[in-house]
């Protein structure tokens, strides 16, 4: 079984799991128990784990935020911005995203609706980057907030942050990051990336599923309102007990991909360049779907000229990549079609014969070169039906 | 010497003295106002929070982390929330305007 699925999940490195497990047994305190040892220590792990964390991203760790991933987290800035600017009186009502979002951004940011927010959702290039100029004109009314993505979850591109966040704030408008898929993938400092609000998961960096983090800027300072009240934990903003294992374990993740993060994104490239030469070499009309190079390392969403990505996945039981999105997956296994590959312009039907390719950590050399014969292999088959049953 | 005025939850405005380098906190106190001020000043709380007048919002010093952190906890949070504590009575400030919360909530628990 070959793994190309990581923008999906990645696997938990065993560093990570290392990390984290004492504090599950032995060292079980809770982070909020002040008054003994055990409860000192958990803290005192968090803190160092929320140090990692800001670190990766260049920001301060009283700038982080836990939560239990990126979904939250997006909720959390946008919801909690949107709330709190209304409550202080602010009469701007525009809220602006990109038709590319994960539905985490789209959906919240299209709930605002009901409390009489303005949702502007822009359309993308052809190669899935924003037109500055598109957002220029967005802006033009009273803007409360954007929200951009930094890699999208399907093709990988990678939009130009600094630049447009520097027209964001130009606009005096406040500006939240999905940095979801980017977080230890590509470089991401908020020195230079203007953004107020940035949400991170810890299951897209090798680290384990249920634990994320919101980044709020200190310094103009960001406010936004609690989605859950309760026990005032990290500062008023999450209440709930932190879970510390989860904590710990994003923070080793979070110090791998600082200090491995580079490196791995070379390889990644490599691969993903040796991939799609192997499968062109057999599908020469193979379509790459995403600007060709302004995307991450180890990413490729590819339109196949015939078959759809169902039959494709059929008949290579031996992979495991995704034709969409994970979260757009339906609950009986029928998948529609791509709103990412749709708004590029694609057509329901090329968004059919469409696979996404996400490589990691732990890709190998051969895996590349077992991959492609196998992913080859089943293209031809899913072709060779689709004509008989067109015939 | 130096005068400022407490707008109060009700509405009612009281100008009171302002003696020089005393802080917002401390004239309260002195002349009997409802500004809590549960931590006497060592920006462990927010009960002193006030809401200063736009027009004067600009003339004062520019908070720092730790106010802006205990501000953060502050009950009824408006664009020109200061803590009381932090705003100490200058020349500058003769006729400053301030105007008292809804309500406050102790950051200290």
């Amino acid at each position: 079984m070959i793994y190309l699925d990581h923008h999906a999940t990645t696997p938990c490195d065993p560093r990570v799991v290392e990390a984290m497990l004492p504090w599950f047994t032995e060292r079980f305190g809770n982070a909020g128990s002040v008054e003994h040892a055990m409860g000192r220590e958990a803290a005192e792990a968090v803190e160092a784990a929320r140090a990692e964390v800001a670190a990766l991203i260049g920001a301060a760790p009283s700038e982080i935020i836990f939560t239990s991933g990126a979904t939250e987290s997006n909720n959390l800035a946008i919801l909690g911005a949107a709330r709190f600017a209304k409550g202080l009186g602010d009469e701007r009502r525009r809220v602006i995203t990109l038709a590319t979002e994960h539905h985490a951004v789209l959906d919240p940011v299209a709930a605002l609706e009901s409390e009489g927010f303005e949702p502007v959702v822009l359309p993308v290039q052809a190669d899935g980057l924003l037109d500055p100029a598109i957002l220029a004109e967005a802006m033009r009314g009273p803007t409360l907030l954007v929200s951009i993505m930094a890699v999208n979850n399907e093709i990988g591109v990678v939009q130009d942050l600094a630049g447009l966040g520097r027209m964001v704030k130009a606009a005096g408008a406040a500006f939240h990051v999905d940095a979801a898929q980017a977080s230890g993938r590509i470089p991401f400092n908020v020195s230079e990336i203007p953004a107020d609000l940035v949400s991170l998961s810890a299951h897209k960096m090798y680290g384990p599923k249920g634990i994320g983090a919101l980044y709020l800027r200190r310094r103009p300072r960001m406010r936004i309102a609690p989605l859950v009240a309760g026990g005032g934990q990290e500062r008023g903003l999450r209440s709930g007990t932190i879970p510390v294992p989860l904590i710990v374990a994003f923070g080793e993740a979070a110090r791998l991909a600082r200090a491995e993060g580079p490196v791995e994104s070379l390889r990644l490239r490599a691969q993903a360049v040796r991939l799609l030469g192997l499968l062109r070499a057999e599908i020469p009309t193979l379509q790459l779907n995403g600007h060709a190079d302004r995307r991450v390392s180890g990413n490729l969403n590819l339109t196949f000229p015939e078959g759809t990505a169902a039959a494709i996945l059929a008949a290579a039981p031996d992979l495991c990549l995704s034709s969409s999105s994970a979260c757009t997956s339906g609950p009986d296994g029928a998948v529609g079609p791509s709103h990412v590959l749709t708004a590029l312009g694609l057509s329901a039907d090329a968004a059919q014969r469409s696979l996404r390719i996400g490589l990691g950590r732990f890709t190998s050399a051969s895996d590349i070169e077992t991959a492609a014969a196998s992913l080859a292999a089943a293209a031809r088959r899913a072709a060779a039906a689709a004509r008989a049953a067109a015939a | 010497m130096p005068k400022m005025t407490f707008v109060e939850r009700d509405g009612t405005r009281r100008e009171v003295d302002a003696p020089l380098g005393l802080s917002v906190l401390e004239v309260a106190h002195k002349h009997g106002i409802d500004l809590e001020g549960a931590c006497e000043g060592s920006l462990a709380c927010s009960t002193c929070h006030v809401v200063i007048d736009p027009e004067w919002f600009d003339k004062l010093n520019a908070p720092s982390e730790d106010e802006e952190d205990m501000l953060d906890l502050a009950f009824g949070l408006e664009e020109t929330s200061r803590l009381g504590c932090q705003i100490v009575i200058d020349e500058t400030l003769d006729g400053l305007v301030v105007k008292l919360p809804a309500g406050t909530r102790n950051a200290q628990g």
